[in-house]
């Protein structure tokens, strides 16, 4: 099984240096700006943040 | 990140990292196990089944066995399976190779069956514990499997030469008699062919070893 | 507050996003009502037989004259229509209305859904039918027989065309967590059945190497499939339902990715002590501890965003569900993690135990998350409002209440089963015997949670008659329907 034993390990630092390089490329393309603007993305104008949606609470908060 | 393309791109490489990993490789490394001979008598083992235990092992399938009966032998310093009988030795991958669609099992609700055929070669006791499991053994949860036999009448003239013999308070009573149907005798002889872990093969570890270990 | 008014300039805005919103969740009443409502029929099926197989378990003459009741065909039959029946009905619909919603583009194909939401039943039915009547495959997680495949597999890929079809007419810009998800679990999905169906039932590898590819798929089912889109619902509805974002867009991120490594790396941990190599196994024990990263980055997530906010769950039946529902996820994976620990596994390998840590992955998580998502979706779909605080109360109470008793007991009862069996001078019948009164407090527990599915059935079929009995149609969309008052416990 040493065969197996070697693939994993390939699988693994292959994985290991994608992990790498996909980090550096998103830090050099922006990706790590703006996440604020990700997470508010579900709201909206009619469904702004700060209002909660489900009417059972809207009632008495 | 705006871009689906190399999300789908990057999920999918993680997929078929495991795909690799848990599926291709154990093909490669388990899937093609071929017989070898027994170092004592010649003959090729494990052995393949016979067509009525092959029937068998469809009713085994059909009916679940598999979800209370284990058939794999866990070595001793890992479990008791050895020290209560279960088996010689651990079970090897190579043993299994002749089963079509392998019962190895992940619930032990029942005993291990991997060595069912060495520990009780009997096909009276196979054929009452699974008419009514109560007979052989108080107090068990398996369900009975009363409709895997055939009861009638019995003729005084002329008794079926295979019906069964309940001891008392078992059994419809003295005016019926019960048979196993064919596909019962079929399931009894899966059974007795369950003998994983009794063979001799060379990545095995030495039975005589392994209950040493005990 | 409908008319578009000069001295609020905001109000074109509001006005819009509303009309889009009510747009897209009219688009997805037919198909993802569809998929929603059948869930819950497979839900109380599923429950009846699961109720059969715990009383067999401790009577086991119990409906044991006839070959279709037989204890092995009902409990694969039970595991199947949860599984496939109704988490993964419930998913797609789930699934698809979130996407729908995030992607702001209502659902185009809405025959052709409808239409793959028959499919998918019938191809429930027919496996279902298949299992009892004794063509189960017995491949575990993978017992439909053969011909209830092709059902699944169509209805799968118009779901999975549609979704591609949303994400595509996404708005430019940051795509959401739960979009990422989603759109993961409708790909690996499919992936996983179509292989695994075909190596494993179509033309089977040789049977050594059958377990790892079964456990690669069964374990898959519950991490790549049911844990995504109930991550996904999770992720859209603490904060849509509080007003709060997200507390940590670049954690969640992070936990995406280390779940789509390490969790399709688990599988073999079900193999422990097995006959396979060393690599193998070992392997699936690094991969389930690493699964403390995905686990805990989105614990401190959800709890984050919570923080302060815990008093809705007084309030809201999607968030006290939800919110149950992400705890339990939590303390799942926790104790999967330390199932696959050698020394451990000894002890729980093989036990009721496991049975009890499947549940609370696919009970305490999957289904009370997903029991909280239908709660939100509904309304918004039919347009009114749910008909009774008691029966959710009910529902909660007794799904909640009857879980905990469930994975208590038969955990406890497991443990000591797992300690006995190691002990070689226990006679096995003693070992059974000892598990009896567990066994019997499990159908107990699992009658109370179908008391809650009955009372939730029940309340979704109430609340569909009483909208067809409605004649308010342009009512409803202009004006807000009435608040009820809040549920207090």
């Amino acid at each position: 099984m040493l065969i197996a034993v070697t693939v994993v390990l390939i699988i693994m630092l292959l994985g290991s240096i994608g992990t790498v390089f996909a980090f550096s490329w998103a830090a050099t393309h922006q990706q790590f700006e703006n996440l604020e603007s990700a997470a508010e993305s579900i709201f909206d104008a009619d469904e702004p943040i700060g209002t909660p949606t489900d009417p059972a609470i809207t009632r008495d908060s | 990140m705006n871009k689906f393309r190399f999300i789908f791109i990057g999920f999918m490489l993680t997929f078929m990292s495991s795909w690799v990993g848990l599926v291709l490789l154990p093909i490669w490394g388990l899937g093609n196990f071929k017989q070898v001979p027994d170092p004592k008598t010649g003959e090729m083992i494990p052995p393949v089944f016979s067509s009525l235990e092959r029937e068998g092992h469809g009713v085994y399938i059909a009916n679940g066995c598999m979800y209370c009966h284990s058939q794999q032998v866990h070595p001793a310093r890992v479990r008791t399976d050895i020290a209560r009988g279960w088996g010689e030795r651990r079970t090897v991958a190579r043993d299994y190779m002749n089963q079509e669609t392998v019962q190895m099992g992940t619930m032990r609700t029942g005993p291990d069956l991997s060595n069912i055929g060495v520990r009780n070669p009997s096909e009276t006791w196979h054929l009452l514990h699974l008419y009514n499991p109560q007979i052989t053994s108080r107090g068990s949860n398996m369900p009975p499997f009363k409709f895997l036999f055939e009861t009638r009448k019995k003729d005084p003239e002329k008794p079926a030469a295979n019906a069964l013999n309940f001891p008392k308070g078992f059994g419809p009573g003295k005016d019926f008699e019960v048979t196993p149907s064919h596909e019962m005798l079929a399931l009894v002889a899966y059974l007795q062919s369950l003998k994983l872990s009794s063979y001799e093969i060379p990545e095995a570890p030495a039975a005589r070893v392994e209950s040493l270990a005990k | 507050m409908s008319s578009e008014n000069a001295l609020n300039p905001d109000a074109a805005a509001i006005e819009e996003s509303r009309l889009q919103r009510l747009e897209i969740d009219r688009a997805a009443r037919w198909p993802v009502g569809i998929f929603l409502g059948s869930s819950l029929f497979w839900l109380l099926l599923g429950s009846a037989l699961a109720i059969a197989a715990s009383i067999k378990l401790h009577d086991p003459e119990f409906l044991a004259e006839n070959a279709w009741l037989t204890f092995g065909r009902v409990r694969p039959a039970h595991l199947n229509i949860v599984a496939y029946g109704w988490l993964s009905t419930a998913g797609i619909g789930i699934g698809l209305w979130i996407l729908s919603r995030l992607c702001r583009a209502p659902i185009r194909d809405s025959r052709s859904l409808t239409l793959a939401a028959v499919l998918w039943n019938m191809g429930n039915a027919v496996g279902t039918w298949g299992i009892l009547r004794g063509d189960s495959t017995a491949v575990e997680w993978l017992e439909y027989p053969t011909y209830a495949a092709p059902f699944l597999l169509v209805c799968f890929a118009f779901v999975t065309l549609e979704a591609v079809g949303l994400i595509r007419r996404r708005p430019p810009g940051h795509i959401y967590i739960s979009q990422w998800y989603i759109m993961a679990a409708f790909f690996w999905f499919p992936a996983l059945y179509f292989t695994a169906h075909g190596l494993l039932i179509l033309a089977p590898v040789q049977a050594p190497a059958q377990p790892p590819i079964n456990w690669w798929f069964a374990h898959n089912v519950l991490g790549l499939w049911f844990t995504p889109i109930g991550l996904a619902a999770v992720y859209y509805l603490i904060p849509k339902i509080i007003g709060r974002p997200i507390h940590s867009y670049y954690l969640s991120i992070i936990g995406f990715w280390s779940l789509a490594f390490f969790y399709a790396w688990n599988g073999m941990h079900h193999l422990i002590g097995g006959p396979f190599p060393a690599w193998l196994i070992t392997a699936s024990v690094v991969a389930s501890i690493m699964m403390f990263i995905p686990v805990i980055t989105v614990a401190i997530n959800h709890h984050f965003t919570m923080v302060g906010h815990f008093k809705k769950t007084i309030y809201s039946p999607t968030l006290r569900f939800v919110v149950f529902g992400a705890m339990c996820y939590t303390l799942a994976s926790f104790q999967g993690s330390t199932m696959a620990i050698r020394s451990l596994n000894g002890i729980t390998h093989f036990t009721h135990y496991t049975v009890a840590h499947a549940h609370l992955g696919a009970y305490g998580f999957a289904t009370m998350v997903f029991f909280g998502s239908i709660y939100y979706i509904m309304p918004r779909l039919l347009e009114r409002e749910w008909p009774s605080r008691f029966l959710i109360r009910i529902h909660f109470w007794s799904c909640a209440l009857g879980f905990i008793g469930y994975w208590v007991f038969l955990s406890w009862g497991g443990i000591l089963q797992g300690i006995e069996l190691n002990q070689k001078e226990t006679p096995f019948l003693e070992i059974v015997a000892l598990t009896m009164p567990y066994l019997k407090l499990r159908t107990i527990s699992g009658s109370l949670m179908t008391l809650g599915h009955v009372a939730f059935a029940t309340s979704f079929c109430w609340m569909i008659i009483r909208h067809r009995a409605s004649d308010g149609e342009p009512t409803l969309f202009t004006k807000r329907v009435p608040d009820p008052a809040p549920i207090h416990e």
